[in-house]
């Protein structure tokens, strides 16, 4: 008999809403309990979560932080369409059904500790997960620096950092508190010129901490990302000119989430030739430059 | 959760195979067979049979994004048939089944009629349990859907698969033809030993601000609540050229509740698929399997073959075909 490790890893529940907290720029924080799902989840896994009975298809999203304890799962989403504004009107004791922990997640690799997590706007989410799980990973010492870019206020208060960081430009000294509370660096980065914030693409200031990086320094970095397309592939660029190793989370249409339809695919560059690829669970993590190849 | 006992009265045959359900994961929804076994509380054991996804002489990577879009009460696909081709499916797809918890049906495409006879052949020499042909599909640009929407192609690909296998042959027909049952009556005489009805029908969405088609190849295949009347009535135009022929349909488009699951059975299907409403509920098939057996027990029908069409048409003048 063939092994099916696979079979009953991802969950199906009534999720109740615990929490759903609203910030600026139609961004919303929403806590819902649903405990098979955050006893497995891992930074870069998403859930696929129906937002309102009339509507025939879920919503993927990601998993921004968990409580295994409290058998609860978080995610940070924007307002963009019919879908998410619905989500949206979902209140405290209100049942979602939640389909997940879904997808390859983020792969750690011990002799590259010092960590660069990059996410973009709604793209923060798995960041926040990885960084959390870096805190309390006691069998490697890791070194993580976070940096976020969003065109709308951020969904927290940002704060100066006690954190110094060299290499970083004069005055980028936001960062987000939560980070802080974690003893894990952060900057912000922003064309609306948010105060402390750097003020031009996050990928821009990624490059300002990697350029100066000799060769020893930079065998022991590694990136990951998630946020928009050109952020994600402007990411996989400089890491590719670098030399540095990159993964990226992506984002399509999804109908089943759990790799049945092959609705949700994007080309990846394989050793033998290019191959479409299912987001939901050959992703939504993959290695930048099998994705946005340089040459 | 891991005991599946489904209630006797669930049990059927279809073209000789035993089924432990009338359900069917259609073709495209599922991938090769093993997909939704990843949500825990699913098994494959849940349903009669399923159908694999399209399958192609060679591998074919598919239509390029984005290749789904939620439409009202349905959606659109376009995924371009992506597959590993027909060998890879037999030599490491296949042997990976676990053939005692259900039946697997191939689902054969092809571009050329060659293409659909070879592939046929090769799941001839394999363990699958039966196979479907796919002339329906609407997302290629040839064979597919250009053969199903001709009566005359299609026999002449039913009659040619109908050569190189044994095996249970059916024939998947398209809703986009003017006349369903016509296409039934030559594919019946061609040799094809069941049917499935309805596969997508064609439309297509627009993004207003780009002025783009939304799904990659244009127009897609059209599925979900929203084609079930017009699938229902298909499956009874079908149904009603196949019943002395005593030759059954799979009928499907749009099933998600028991109730319509119940429909096309009376209407005349002796199974139905189930494939978009899985999109929405993975483990809708639980919920539909004890919609079925609850409506058999009450109305004390002992088996749900006995059910299959029993559409009361007597007091009804029957012109299927016109409208208005
Ligand atoms: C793995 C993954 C993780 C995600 N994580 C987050 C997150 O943490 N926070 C967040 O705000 N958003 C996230 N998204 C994007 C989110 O799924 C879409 O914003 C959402 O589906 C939009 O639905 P809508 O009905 O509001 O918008 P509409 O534009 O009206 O949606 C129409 C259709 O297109 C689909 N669609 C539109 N945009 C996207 C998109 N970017 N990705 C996938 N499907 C889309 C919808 O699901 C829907 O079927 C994620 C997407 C993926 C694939
Ligand atoms: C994403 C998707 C992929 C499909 N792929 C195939 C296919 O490869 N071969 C096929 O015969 N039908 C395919 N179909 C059609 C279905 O098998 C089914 O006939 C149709 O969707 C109607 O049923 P439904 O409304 O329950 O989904 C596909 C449908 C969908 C939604
Ligand atoms: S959404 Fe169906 S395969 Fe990914």
């Amino acid at each position: 008999m063939h092994p099916k490790p696979h079979r009953g890893t991802i969950f199906l529940e009534d999720a109740e809403v615990l929490m759903q907290e609203r910030f600026p720029g139609e961004q919303y924080v929403l806590r819902m309990r649903a405990p098979q799902c955050a006893a497995s989840a891992l930074p870069g896994s998403f859930i696929h979560v129906t937002c309102d009975a009339t509507l025939p298809m879920r919503r993927p999203m990601s998993i921004m932080r968990v409580s295994n304890k409290d058998g609860w799962v978080e995610c940070l989403y924007k307002v963009v369409g019919e879908g998410s504004r619905m989500l949206a009107s979902r209140q405290r004791g209100d049942i979602v059904s939640s389909l997940g922990p879904i997808g390859q997640p983020f792969v750690l690799h011990p002799e590259r500790p010092r960590l660069l997590l990059i996410g973009g706007g709604v793209g923060i989410p798995p960041m926040i997960f990885l960084a959390d799980v870096l805190r309390h990973d006691a069998r490697v010492q890791w070194n993580p620096l976070v940096l976020m870019g969003s065109e709308v206020p951020f969904p927290f208060k940002t704060r100066p950092s006690t954190i110094l960081l060299p290499g970083m430009p004069d005055g980028v000294i936001g960062c987000m508190p939560l980070m802080e509370d974690w003893n894990i660096p952060s900057r912000l980065a922003s064309q609306q010129d948010f105060p402390g914030c750097y003020s031009g693409f996050v990928t821009d200031l990624a490059r300002h901490w990697l350029q100066p990086l000799d060769k020893n320094a930079l065998a022991e970095v590694e990136v990951f990302a998630c946020g928009p397309t050109p952020m994600l592939k402007a990411v996989a660029y400089l890491a590719q000119k670098l030399g540095v190793p990159s993964q990226v989370s992506l984002e399509e249409f999804m109908a089943c989430a759990v790799g049945g339809c092959a609705g949700c695919t994007v080309e990846v560059r394989t050793e033998n030739g290019p191959a479409m690829k299912r987001v939901c669970v050959d992703g939504p993590v993959f290695d930048g430059a099998s994705v946005f190849p340089l040459s | 959760m891991t005991e599946h006992t489904l209630p006797d009265s669930l049990k059927t045959t279809f073209c000789g195979l035993e089924f432990s359900s009338p359900l069917v994961l259609l073709s495209g929804c599922a991938g090769f067979g093993e997909e939704y076994t990843r949500v825990a509380g699913f098994s494959n054991r849940d349903v009669g049979a399923v159908c694999l996804k399209g399958t192609t002489l060679k591998a074919r990577l598919g239509n390029k994004p984005h290749r789904i879009f939620e439409t009202p009460a349905g959606m659109l696909n376009a995924i371009g048939l992506q597959n590993p081709g027909v060998d890879h499916v037999v030599k490491h797809i296949l042997p990976a089944l676990d053939f005692s918890e259900t039946r697997f049906i191939a689902n054969v495409s092809g571009s050329t009629l060659e293409e659909y006879v070879e592939v046929t052949r090769r799941f001839d020499d394999s363990p699958i349990d039966a196979i479907e042909i796919n002339i329906s599909c609407p997302n290629v640009r040839e064979g597919g859907v250009a053969f199903g929407n001709s009566p005359e192609m299609s026999a002449r690909v039913v009659a040619a698969c109908r050569k190189v296998t044994q095996k249970p042959l059916i024939t998947k027909l398209s809703p986009n033809q003017t006349d369903i049952a016509e296409n039934a009556r030559r594919c019946l005489e061609a040799g094809s030993d069941a049917f499935a009805a309805i596969n997508t029908l064609t439309g297509m969405a627009i993004d207003v601000e780009t002025r783009k088609p939304v799904i990659g190849n244009m127009q897609g295949g059209l599925s979900g609540p929203a084609i079930k009347p017009m699938a229902l009535l298909k499956v009874l135009q079908v149904y009603q050229v196949a019943r002395s022929h005593q030759v059954p349909i799979i009928g499907q488009g749009g099933i998600t509740t028991a109730r319509d699951a119940l429909e096309f059975l009376v209407a005349g299907a002796s199974a139905v698929g189930v494939g978009t409403a899985l999109f929405y509920d993975p483990l809708v098939c639980r919920k539909i399997n004890a919609g079925i057996a609850d409506f058999l027990a009450r109305q004390r029908i002992q088996r749900v073959g006995d059910l299959v069409g029993t559409l009361d048409t007597d007091t009804l003048p029957l012109t299927l075909c016109a409208a208005g």
